[in-house]
């Protein structure tokens, strides 16, 4: 990929799961990376296993100050910020009828206020330099309905619009994408199937398997690199297949 | 280089994105099958490659015809031995409402845009499944996935093409990957002939085009960017995906 080598790129959630490949694959394109999470243990671990990354900064972006602080931080470690991957997220498995207040808060709060923090912080910087690239991670979720997780779709869905919105009053400067992963073997949700149920999700998926984190990465990359400097305000899938059809594919 | 060792067969390789294309895959390390009915360009599209020390040949095709789209693939596989890469992606314009469209231009740009498609894919298939891998990109459009004024026959094709290419890759996972890529106005002799279609002042119309969020029409090494994602293992999971690069055309109300 072109352009990324040097580029400083700040990626929040990027203690473990799809944020941890990325930060792994930028810095394989000789970018300088920073990663944010809530997570300290995570946060010391991938500094273990990544020990070229140029920081770690320990917030929750659900916090205002909080995010305003690390963003500083990675500013200082880096000397500033080309790239910001906007991808800390949780989701919650319960049936729509059950969504206590408290649950339903904390998904907007980490899912849309948090990755609202995040993008006005880094649009601010990036606008006063005069130019940039924000990435946002969606989900399939976000495009499809799915059952029991009604919050967590409902903010994927938040993101893919904030996302449009931004590059709409961004442009020309910042460009701004969401990325749609649709199923994902992280190490913990392996964990939540049984040999059964991966292999029956995986027949539903046209190519037969769920992603490597690392594909997801790749396709951060790409969107990050000067290779996709005409490409902002989309969404772009990687999910095997997933939505081409969705239930009406069989 | 993304793509060593690969076979590309690309169709409208002559001109435009298609040219931009097969110059960039080239560059990567694919060896490149040229279809295109201008035998000209063509010709000079596959001896620029090989002068800058890649390879390729140039095939006469005209895509609407079952018999041209056997022999292309055919002459791959005797000297290439393989294809691993279908971009389908010669196509044509008639800037026309249904009001003033011919019978004959509804029959050619839907021949030209879409029944190509299947034509070349259904060559092709047999060939990417025996060796257990491909990757099909099409080019769709901006106008794929909303409407325009003044082009009834090509956002038909062109939303054609987009779901024939999600069909497409239900149907033919998990070996062979297929997407497509819906550019938006892009610096090609295509945009310069709508202006002329509709009469128009083509400085003008481009200046008309590049109103859109990043303030300029995109030009066709962009797009052959985002064709060589498709087509190389940065995209092993992406599979039924309209990538859209069009500086945020469709992004909303601008």
């Amino acid at each position: 990929m072109r352009g990324l080598l040097a580029k400083r790129v700040l990626i929040t959630g990027g203690a473990s799961g799809i944020g941890a490949a990325t930060a792994a694959r930028f810095l394989d394109e000789g970018s300088v990376v920073c990663v944010l999470d809530r997570d300290v243990v995570a946060l010391h671990r991938i500094q273990q296993e990544l020990p070229d990354l140029a920081g770690i900064l320990a917030a929750d972006v659900t916090n205002f100050k909080q995010v305003t602080g690390a963003f500083s931080g990675a500013l200082r470690l880096m000397g500033g910020v080309d790239v910001v991957i906007n991808n800390a997220g949780i989701s919650i498995r319960h049936n729509f009828l059950e969504i206590t207040p408290e649950e339903w808060d904390e998904v907007i709060a980490v899912n849309l206020t948090g990755v609202f923090y995040v993008a006005q912080t880094a649009a601010k910087h990036m606008m006063g330099r005069g130019s940039g690239v924000i990435l946002q991670t969606a989900s399939t979720n976000g495009i499809m309905g799915y059952p029991y997780y009604a919050d967590y779709n409902a903010t994927k869905a938040g993101v893919i619009e904030l996302t449009k919105s931004m590059a709409l009053e961004l442009a020309p400067k910042v460009r701004v994408c969401a990325v749609a992963p649709g199923y994902v073997l992280t190490p913990m949700q392996r964990t939540e199937y049984t040999d059964a149920m991966l292999e029956e999700v995986n027949q539903k998926i046209p190519l037969r398997r769920h992603a490597q984190p690392e594909e997801i990465a790749a396709l951060f990359a790409f969107l990050a690199s000067d290779d996709a400097q005409y490409m902002t305000g989309h969404v772009y899938t990687c999910d095997g297949g997933e939505i081409a059809g969705g239930l009406a594919s069989r | 280089m993304q793509l060593a060792g690969k076979i590309a067969l690309i169709t409208g390789g002559a001109s435009g994105i298609g040219r931009a294309t097969a110059m960039l895959f080239a560059r990567e390390g694919a060896a490149i099958v040229v279809a295109d009915v201008n035998q000209h360009s063509g010709q000079a599209v596959a001896a620029e490659i090989a002068r800058a020390d890649g390879r390729a040949f140039f095939e006469k095709v005209d895509v609407t015809s079952a018999a041209d789209c056997r022999r292309v693939v055919e002459r791959t596989i005797r000297e290439l031995g393989r294809v691993d890469i279908l971009f389908n992606n010669a196509g044509i314009i008639r800037r026309s409402s249904v009001m003033d469209l011919s019978e004959d231009d509804w029959d050619l740009v839907m021949a030209v845009n879409v029944k190509s498609i299947y034509l070349l894919s259904r060559e092709v298939i047999p060939h990417m499944e025996k060796q257990g891998s491909g990757a099909i990109i099409n080019t769709a459009s901006g106008w794929g996935l909303a409407g325009g004024a003044k082009a009834a026959v090509y956002c038909a094709s062109k939303g054609a093409v987009v779901l024939l290419t999600k069909a497409m890759a239900i149907d033919h996972g998990p070996r062979i990957r297929v997407n497509c890529v819906c550019p938006g106005d892009t610096d090609t002799g295509m945009l310069r002939a709508e202006a002329q279609q509709l009469a128009e002042d083509s400085q003008r119309f481009l200046a008309e085009s590049a109103k859109r969020p990043l303030g300029r029409v995109g030009n066709p090494e962009e797009i052959a960017q985002a064709v060589l994602y498709l087509a190389g293992d940065a995209s092993s999971f992406v599979t039924g995906t309209a990538l859209v690069v069009d500086g945020g055309g469709l992004a909303g109300a601008f």
